[in-house]
């Protein structure tokens, strides 16, 4: 019995070993195709970013001679990128700390009420969320025109005269902010509002009946719990600054006076206007490395929420 | 750290049973609350309305409604054209990064094979690298293949999403594998399984997923933008920043008010359709 048994087994073996092979071959098959086209469009442009950096390029983008960090020396010697880095800090530290607060105050005012508000309050606030940001930058655009735009229009009337605000490297830049905290502010207050509503009923009851008139209470208490969503919500209101480029793009082409040509803008036009591709895959490796670091620490801060919260 | 009354060291409450000028108090402070809202809505609101009033009533005389801007602007660009694209491209991306996503999530859930944590690394990957860091090589391969100006060009380097790969595995893995041997013994073979089993179970991650591929697909702008150079090709975003430009360059500017509505308006009314559940699934999902 037990012969016959130990025989079965063995002549099943190399069947067995066939069939996890033919297993192992589809499971590939089903999975390398996909993996394959992601390496080729990602992880292999990027190499070859990375690679081309280091090299001296021709003008048809192919490496001749190895550079070193001449490409590096040669981006951060250029005056113009030097204002291109000055405009992108202005503009992200403004757009992120205007736009991250005043999405903290939209959520406060909005907690606990979304479901009362009407539908024409909602639609109002979050239409801006809802188009792609070349719709809300030509909105702004037209808002704006000289003269004719309705700003202008509204200065005339009170008498202040009027005013080119995209004409103006100060202003241009201005007009980028607001129209960032105008695209963003609502939505980034939709994950700060998720934050309030997923503090447990008890503690607002808690706080309601030791401190009804709540400023202690609510620094002490809600904002630390609130801090994770905060931290995510800055991370990715950064990430979305910096990486800014379809307004500049609707607006101001970088003008005036290269007042409002940004880090993104600057990238594109390093490689698709000025053909200089060593500059150009040295910049893309630096803007990789920083916003991947980025959206890598977003995620991390938003695994701690989630560990936090379940 | 567990948030709750006890902890912090507070007496449980009592409901409701407020000195009489506490509450009128917090009812005026609601009242202010509410007020504060509707002024902010009404300012975000107001350059949208603005436009889409220009649109709907410039030139129409006193009272007047006219579709001639719309009908212009309709004119001078293709923008049936340009939106046949943008639905393409977005619903064919979505389709081809659900199928790629529900099948690689699957096998990379449910079973071993070697080299796996290395094909799973190459998805997270995927997610992290922004495509703007390699935008020039992907251009550039395009050339080369010679799809430069076609739609499957602007598509091909997003056909694999990783947060699609990744979600769906995600699903996949809380499935309990009682109810895999249940269907099993029931008779189903494998596909079987994946259909009746765990693709339902799927579902919400994959609604989730759906919003934000076609958020940002619809709305994305330089890759489009590079990689188009006709009107063929261009999705909606791209030809209205084209339109944009030449109306900078001396058009007239009604036109830009109307182009910009023809864009916005369809999202707008779909908006307003389903307000709360549009604003349930962007608040349950976030753009990577």
């Amino acid at each position: 019995m037990s012969t016959t048994a130990t025989t079965l087994t063995a002549a099943a073996a190399p069947l067995r070993a066939r069939r996890s092979l033919l297993a192992w071959c589809l499971r590939y098959a089903l999975v390398l195709p996909p993996a394959a086209v992601v390496v080729i469009f990602v992880a292999w442009p990027l190499w070859v970013t990375l690679y081309h950096s280091f090299f001296q390029l021709d003008a048809r983008g192919h490496a001749v001679a190895f550079a070193g960090s001449k490409n590096y020396q040669a981006l951060f010697a250029s005056p113009l990128f030097h204002q291109v880095l000055w405009n992108t800090a202005v503009y992200s530290v403004l757009a992120v700390v205007l736009c991250v607060s005043i999405a903290f105050g939209l959520s406060l005012l909005l907690y606990g009420r979304v479901a009362a508000s009407s539908r024409a309050l909602l639609v109002a606030l979050f239409s801006p969320t809802v188009m792609p940001m070349i719709a809300a930058a030509n909105i702004w655009l037209y808002f704006l025109i000289p003269q004719f735009g309705m700003v202008d229009q509204l200065l005339r009337w009170a008498g202040l005269g009027h005013e080119n605000w995209l004409g103006h490297p100060g202003t241009a830049l201005l007009v980028m902010v607001m129209l960032f905290v105008w695209k963003y502010a609502p939505y980034f207050a939709l994950f700060l509002l998720a934050g309030l509503q997923a503090i447990p009923p008890d503690v607002w009851e808690a706080l309601r009946t030791e401190d009804p008139y709540g400023w202690a209470s609510f620094r002490r208490v809600i904002l630390p719990i609130l801090r994770p969503m905060l931290a995510f919500v800055t991370t990715m209101a950064v990430l979305y600054a910096v990486e800014t480029v379809d307004p500049v793009f609707a607006m101001t082409q970088g003008g005036p006076n290269n007042g409002t040509n940004l880090v993104m803008f600057y990238l594109y036009n390093l490689g698709f206007n000025y053909y200089s591709w060593g500059p150009a895959a040295a910049l893309s490796v630096l803007l990789m490395i920083g916003l991947s670091t980025l959206s890598g620490l977003s995620l991390i801060v938003l695994e701690r929420r989630a560990f936090h919260w379940q | 750290m567990a948030v709750n009354g006890m902890a912090l060291g507070m007496r449980p409450g009592k409901p409701s049973t407020l000195p009489h000028h506490v509450a009128s108090r917090r009812t005026w402070r609601a009242r202010l609350r509410q007020a504060v809202l509707w002024f902010v809505a009404c300012v975000w609101g107001f350059p949208t309305l603005w436009v889409l009033y220009e649109t709907f009533f410039a030139g129409a005389g006193r009272f007047g409604f006219t579709f001639a801007n719309l009908a212009q602007a309709w004119q001078v660009a293709p923008f049936g054209r340009y939106y046949l694209n943008t639905l393409v491209m977005v619903f064919g991306l979505l389709a081809v990064q659900l199928l790629f996503g529900a099948v690689v999530g699957f096998v990379l859930a449910r079973y071993d094979f070697p080299l796996k944590s290395v094909i799973t690394l190459i998805f997270l990957f995927q997610v992290v690298v922004p495509i703007y860091a390699v935008m020039i090589q992907d251009y550039r391969m395009l050339s080369s293949l010679h799809l430069l100006n076609t739609m499957a060009g602007v598509m091909l380097p997003y056909t694999v999403s990783g947060i699609a790969v990744l979600s769906f595995r995600q699903a996949f893995r809380s499935v309990p594998r009682e109810l895999e041997e249940a269907a099993r013994l029931d008779g189903y073979g494998t596909f079987g399984i994946f259909r009746r089993v765990y693709l339902p179970q799927a579902i919400p991650a994959a609604l989730a997923f759906a919003v934000v591929s076609v958020t940002y697909h619809w709305t994305d702008f330089l890759w489009p933008m590079i990689v188009t150079n006709t009107d063929n090709a261009r999705p909606v975003v791209v030809g209205l920043a084209m339109m944009a430009q030449a109306s900078e360059s001396g058009m007239q500017w009604n036109l830009l008010a109307a182009g910009t509505a023809i864009v916005i308006l369809p999202v707008l009314i779909l908006f307003t359709l389903a307000t709360r559940r549009i604003l349930a699934a962007f608040a349950a999902t976030f753009n990577w």
